[in-house]
């Protein structure tokens, strides 16, 4: 037999049965169906909040159109009437004063939730209410009729569940796509701070936080070396440590020391960084601004997404580090010759180029060999490293020190002519002088040390790197000739150097 | 051309759109415009995803925005520069009050044009306050001769089924944050401070402002949290009074049988102040139709079309010469030249949306706690103690 009921369902099912791409748009489909239909004058649908009791109008249909609209209505002094709508899916409203009947929609959304470090697929039920409005009295609503609402109902019902699916893998597949794509572009950056910055924008583009950013600390991770950041205009901002609140250093300290593998506080997400023991940082982002609720799956994916830059920004610092190795000798901490040379060689090409002075000390620790041969190979090691720690601490930040050879240091000083460079000299004598080789060394002796300083400038002294440090070494070799412990600038004792042949 | 706006008259505002739409197309017959309604909360979570649209989103070429939204709209480079596009746009003939509003804080470009504004009053059946109260005036003029008011009138009505002295004006039939705003200023208190670098939530002078309005629900003076088609309506009879920000002239004009007055809002300290509600018109920087949008807005904010829409909505148009006009066109709106002068508007600082959004939370919670008779003035306190927190915090990052 010809069930006219359920042709009806099938219709109404076929008409709104189209790809919708979200909620919204499906219930622009399905409402003004559903109003002409069964020849309504409204129809309502809203949002149920079951924690609070609460039906929170979300949209409205009325003639030919749809229209957002809100409004929060409580139904907990009204127990029978829920009662009725939860066991029969239909009820009829109790205070209109024209006929309306609120409809149970009930429908299935998949999620993604962390349980500790693990990620699970959950599908939760939502709750909606339709109402349906007649505005003359005496067009109520039949039970045939209230029938037939409830099957299309369930078809609303049915539809809603397939675009919750449909979107939220659409969802996935956007997101794994974003993320190999600012993976793709984080790999072909050549400096890891571009790759950051990259990373960084690419995520608040494609997630729309209205902050994002990423603190860099320490290994122990007490200390935060940087904190890089793309704010609500897309600009990119560094800070340090210093520029921080004393209670957002404190925090993040806290959160690493939990272990806890991410933290939300107000709707702000922090994911610390970590590669095996290494600390490395902080992914943070955050709608503080605009408090819209950062979605589930997003700071999953973002979670995981975290691991690759982790790993990207620990591979960057260990090869800094083998470089940093590479570049400073180890006894010292002082630059090695050849990292030097590279820099001095571009300091002078700077120097012809903008027409600036620049000038060249070359020293040595006054006997050395004897403090080797007198009390060890340990104490010569250790004068060394007193020496080069003068240098470290009596330079200017623009001063540049390195260890040559043996106990033969040199220290390029851009922008400096030879009275500001006596200036430095006098200063590194001084402070060297000061230094006493511990006695029970010397047998109770009070034995000092002492350089010997040979000083070149540019232009006056020579036009190029080996120009100038043979002047330099040449004034050197005049002070080593019964003046140790002194220094001297080559053009005020070159008249009185051996001349070459 | 899409132009997003609010549901500013209710299930009538797609019509009032496209009466006003029609209007335009009539001078530009080429220009298609398409309306969008979205609510409040809707419009501010789609305002920030302006930015970076997707290329399934839909991007409006104008929106309507709460005056206040400009600053945070051009911080995040969303609004355009109007003046860049037409050096020729002026706020000259606009009432003062409706100016910084229409600037990116710090320039002197403007981002948005000031479109209408709405004004709260109190507007009451003369009918019903004459049974209850010799003087209504002198009666309303504070708060303390409010609630008496409300009190006396509850009686007078008890027999009335669902009648409620005050008719809730929050289109959500909820607790109204902007309905605060006057007892919290009246209380000589503000959002924040006056340099605008820290905030005033804390305060008890402020938590008694909250307080003052929440009272309206907790007597049961004002429903909340009700289906809007069950209750009545000051002109039906099943409510006394109104705080609204709606003028009212063609709801209220014309009814002998419900004849209305309108007040100030009761002060709830040394004077009354009323909050001011100011609609801009901005266009998107990102939006394809920059020509027709300007064309819209120019168009928009002109005299005759601006007063036209405003009484569409039952606002006030925001040039001075026509908010003249329209309150010398009646008896009852004469009012509103005093009130304005003493009305407060939120200011046009970054943060200043969110702070609504965080106290319409607060607002929210207690709501659902009074409704539930769970509600207690400790809990409230100490949710406004950590917003103010929150607004802190915010003001620290986003200096102002």
């Amino acid at each position: 037999m010809f069930d006219k009921q359920a042709y009806t369902v099938f219709k109404f099912g076929k008409r709104i049965d189209q790809s919708a791409q979200n909620k919204r748009e499906l219930l622009d489909k399905a409402l003004p169906a559903l109003r002409e239909l069964f020849r309504l004058d409204r129809v309502y649908f809203f949002d149920w909040q079951q924690e609070r009791a609460l039906l929170s109008l979300k949209m409205m249909c009325k003639r030919e159109y749809c229209m957002d609209m809100q409004e929060d209505i409580s139904v907990l002094s009204e127990p029978d009437f829920l009662k009725e709508l939860l066991r029969d899916g239909i009820a009829d409203s109790t205070d209109l004063n024209y006929p309306a009947v609120y409809v149970l929609l009930k429908w299935k959304r998949p999620m993604m939730i962390m349980d500790g470090e693990e990620v699970k697929n959950v599908i939760k039920t939502r709750l909606g209410v339709l109402r349906l409005e007649r505005f003359k009295k005496e067009r109520v609503f039949t039970e045939k009729e209230k029938k037939l609402i409830k099957g299309v109902a369930a078809e609303i019902s049915r539809n809603l569940t397939r675009t919750e699916v449909g979107q939220h893998n659409q969802q996935r597949l956007n997101i794994a796509t974003t993320l190999n794509d600012l993976a793709t572009v984080f790999a072909s950056s050549l400096r890891l701070s571009d790759g950051l910055e990259l990373i960084l924008q690419g995520v608040q583009k494609s997630f729309r936080f209205d902050r994002v950013r990423l603190y860099q600390t320490s290994h122990d991770g007490r200390k935060i070396k940087s904190v890089l950041g793309v704010d609500i205009s897309g600009e990119v901002t560094n800070q340090t440590e210093d520029d921080l609140p004393e209670d957002e250093r404190t925090l993040l300290r806290d959160i690493f020391d939990s272990g806890e593998a991410y933290r939300v506080i107000h709707n702000v997400v922090y994911i610390p960084l970590k590669v095996q023991r290494n600390k490395v940082g902080f992914l943070t982002f955050d709608n503080l601004l605009s408090r819209r609720r950062i979605d589930y799956l997003d700071f999953i994916s973002l979670k995981q997404f975290s691991n690759q830059i982790a790993l990207a920004i620990d591979n960057a610092e260990l090869f800094e580090r083998v470089q940093e190795l590479s570049n400073y000798d180890e006894l010292t901490k002082l630059p090695v010759r050849r990292f030097f040379a590279e820099k001095f060689a571009d300091e002078m090409a700077r120097s012809k180029r903008f027409d600036l002075i620049m000038s060249l000390i070359i020293l040595d620790i006054d006997l050395f060999k004897q403090i080797n041969d007198n009390y060890g190979h340990q104490i010569g090691d250790w004068a060394l490293r007193e020496v080069s720690q003068v240098l470290l601490t009596s330079l200017r930040q623009t001063d540049f020190p390195c260890r040559y050879g043996g106990d033969e240091m040199v220290i390029m000083l851009p922008r400096t002519n030879d009275d500001e460079c006596k200036i430095v000299a006098q200063r590194l004598k001084d402070r060297i002088n000061k230094i006493t080789i511990p006695s029970r060394y010397t047998d109770g002796k009070h034995v000092t040390l002492s350089i010997s300083q040979g000083i070149a400038s540019f232009p006056q002294d020579g036009q190029t790197p080996q120009e100038l440090f043979d002047k330099a070494d040449k004034a050197l070799y005049w002070v080593k000739n019964g003046r140790r412990g002194t220094f001297a600038v080559y053009r005020e004792v070159a008249d009185d150097l051996p001349k070459e042949k | 051309m899409i132009l997003w706006v609010m549901p500013d008259s209710g299930a009538r505002t797609k019509t009032d759109y496209q009466k006003l739409v029609t209007r335009f197309q009539k001078e530009y017959p080429e220009a298609e415009v398409t309306v969008q309604v979205f609510t409040r909360n809707v419009l501010w979570k789609k305002i920030f995803m302006l930015k970076y649209p997707t290329a399934q989103e839909t991007i409006p070429d104008v929106v309507q925005i709460p005056h206040y939204w400009t600053a945070l709209l051009t911080r995040a480079g969303v609004a355009e520069n109007l003046s860049q596009l037409d050096p020729g746009l002026s706020l000259v003939p606009y009432l003062s009050c409706l100016k910084p509003h229409c600037y990116k804080p710090g320039t002197k470009d403007l981002y948005s044009l000031p479109w209408w504004f709405d004004l709260s009053a109190l507007h009451y059946r003369a009918d019903h306050l004459r049974l209850v109260s010799e003087n209504p005036e002198e009666d309303l003029s504070t708060w303390e001769g409010l609630l008496e008011v409300c009190a006396r009138l509850k009686k007078q009505f008890a027999d009335v089924e669902g009648y409620y002295p005050m008719q809730n004006s929050d289109w959500r039939g909820s607790l109204s944050t902007r309905s605060t705003f006057m007892e919290i200023w009246g209380r000589g208190t503000d959002l924040f401070t006056p340099e605008l670098r820290r905030t005033l939530i804390a305060t008890t002078e402020f938590k008694r402002g909250v307080q003052d309005y929440i009272t309206l629900a907790l007597k049961e003076y004002m429903p909340i949290l009700r289906e809007r088609g069950s209750l009545g309506t000051m002109m039906t009879g099943k409510a006394s009074m109104l705080m609204s920000r709606k003028q009212g002239v063609s709801s209220f004009a014309g009814r002998k049988a419900a004849p209305v007055r309108t007040v100030p809002v009761p002060r709830t300290g040394e004077k009354s102040v009323a909050y001011l509600s100011g609609m801009n018109l901005m266009m998107n920087s990102a939006g394809k139709d920059k020509e027709t949008a300007l064309k819209f807005i120019k168009w928009c904010v002109r005299p005759d079309n601006q007063s036209a829409h405003a009484a569409t909505l039952e606002a006030f148009p925001a040039l001075e010469e026509s908010f003249k006009q329209l309150i010398s066109s009646s008896k009852r709106l004469k009012i509103y030249d005093g009130i304005l002068a003493s009305a407060h508007t939120l200011p046009n600082i970054t943060i200043t949306g969110t702070v609504v959004e965080i106290l319409n939370k607060v607002l929210a919670m207690a709501a659902t706690e009074i409704v539930e008779g769970r509600f207690t003035q400790v809990s409230l306190d100490r949710e406004l103690d950590q917003a103010a927190k929150e607004v802190e915090y915010l003001l620290s990052l986003y200096e102002g």
